[in-house]
């Protein structure tokens, strides 16, 4: 504790077309980052892949922070499969 | 002619529905039941609703017989309720209205449940009584604004209801208020409870902790049955409710009174408010248990008569809150 050392994560989430990949980000862009868990996340898109940078002091609420981030991907990605223009 | 799917998923229950101008196409819901003893968590919660969410999206879309490209408009709970399980929901209704390319409308849960009960039982403008798990409202319209009359100032009546289950390690299936009412009917002997209504307010904390702390006492002695404390429950916080929406109703000078909430489908409830609303020449409406309790098409009613005034939310504003009163949201549908 008591340093004040910077961690980072990011992810880059291919998708099959940048249209999937821009409804990814539209989707999950929306709901912000609780205020007090100090955790910094930053959507973007670029061609098929979705960014997600992830900044935190404590490695504990960074971890907390992308397990959340992943359960709502998850989702996103099946409701895609299931419910997008090739199903 | 408008078509809209409403997703629902505030708290335990995660519900989609297609209406059709008023019309209920299809209404499937899941219940995230818990063991007896034991409520439900906002992380379980969400994973429930993850997790069943497309299959009763699925359901909702062939027994309504209804092809996405003819949905008109994606409706979701935008709150009050439990931020993870709200976000799950919402996360799908935000995915499939991209897909589908169709707008979006975030919907006020306590205006899902009043804009259902008004449709279902063709109430004009009732006084209504709103309780449920998480909420103890009596509301009234007025220019364009539900208005809150009086509320609960600590935790809802559905709250006290479950929580006195757990004590009695009653089963959660269906749900732990329908349990209680079952065996409350067995009730013979009344304990006097404290009876605490403050004004248009009403308490349920302090009577809950009173029963909880001397329930066990009481049956092991056997000076009281489960059963008859389980009346004594439902008599005494009944009353309350019925004392405040008829204060409501005499200072509105309303003919009709329309109980809505998953509380709403207790017969006993429905009982004792039809005596009063007798007594003054008034109307009770009430619904059962497949629209009184959380779902989907209440959320997709409310959002028609959003959407046909123009109250559209773009994606980037559909976000949840925990909490949002029923008296923030602009009513521009009603005279």
């Amino acid at each position: 504790m008591g340093c004040n050392d910077v961690n980072k994560v990011d992810l880059n989430v291919p998708f099959s077309s940048k249209r999937e990949a821009e409804i990814a980000y539209g989707t999950l862009s929306v709901d912000k980052e609780p205020k007090r868990g100090g955790v910094k996340r930053v959507v973007s898109v670029d061609d098929r892949f979705l960014k997600v940078h992830f900044e935190a002091e404590e490695v504990r609420s960074l971890r907390v922070s992308i397990n959340s981030f992943m359960d709502y991907l998850l989702l996103v990605i099946q409701t895609i499969e299931k419910f997008g223009p090739q199903s | 002619m408008v078509i809209a799917i409403g997703f629902e998923g505030s708290a335990n229950k995660l519900g989609i529905g297609i209406i059709k101008d008023g019309v209920v196409l299809s209404n499937p819901r899941h219940t995230y039941i818990t063991p007896p003893g034991e409520g439900f968590l906002p992380r379980d919660t969400a994973k429930h609703h993850r997790e069943v969410a497309l299959d009763i999206l699925q359901t909702a879309l062939k027994e309504a017989g209804v092809t996405p490209d003819q949905i008109d408009v994606v409706c979701y709970t935008k709150g009050p309720g439990m931020g993870a399980p709200l976000i799950s929901t919402a996360v799908v209704a935000r995915t499939v209205a991209q897909l589908w390319k169709k707008p979006i409308v975030g919907v006020n849960h306590c205006i899902g449940h009043i804009e259902m009960g008004r449709l279902i039982t063709g109430a004009v403008d009732p006084v209504v009584l709103y309780v449920s798990g998480g909420n103890t409202q009596v509301i009234s319209y007025s220019q364009k604004c539900y208005r809150i009359f009086g509320e609960t100032i600590d935790i809802a009546v559905g709250n006290c209801l479950d929580r006195f289950a757990r004590v009695l390690k009653l089963s959660n299936d269906p749900s732990p208020g329908y349990n209680i009412e079952q065996m409350a009917k067995g009730g013979t002997k009344f304990l006097e409870l404290p009876y605490a209504v403050k004004g248009m307010d009403v308490s349920f904390s302090g009577l809950l902790s009173y029963i909880e702390e001397r329930a066990p006492q009481l049956i092991k002695k056997g000076e009281y049955t489960p059963a008859d404390l389980c009346m004594s429950l439902q008599e005494t916080i009944f009353a309350m409710l019925v004392e405040t929406t008829e204060r409501a109703m005499a200072h509105c000078g309303s003919k009709e009174v329309l109980i809505v909430g998953g509380v709403g489908c207790n017969k006993r409830l429905q009982e004792m408010m039809k005596l009063m609303a007798g007594e003054r020449d008034a109307v009770l409406y009430a619904t059962d248990e497949r629209f009184c309790i959380d779902n989907g098409a209440m959320i997709a009613q409310a959002g028609i008569e959003m959407f046909k005034c123009g109250m559209t939310t773009p994606l980037e504003e559909a976000s949840c809150t925990q909490r949002y009163r029923t008296d923030e949201v602009e009513v521009k549908w009603r005279d």
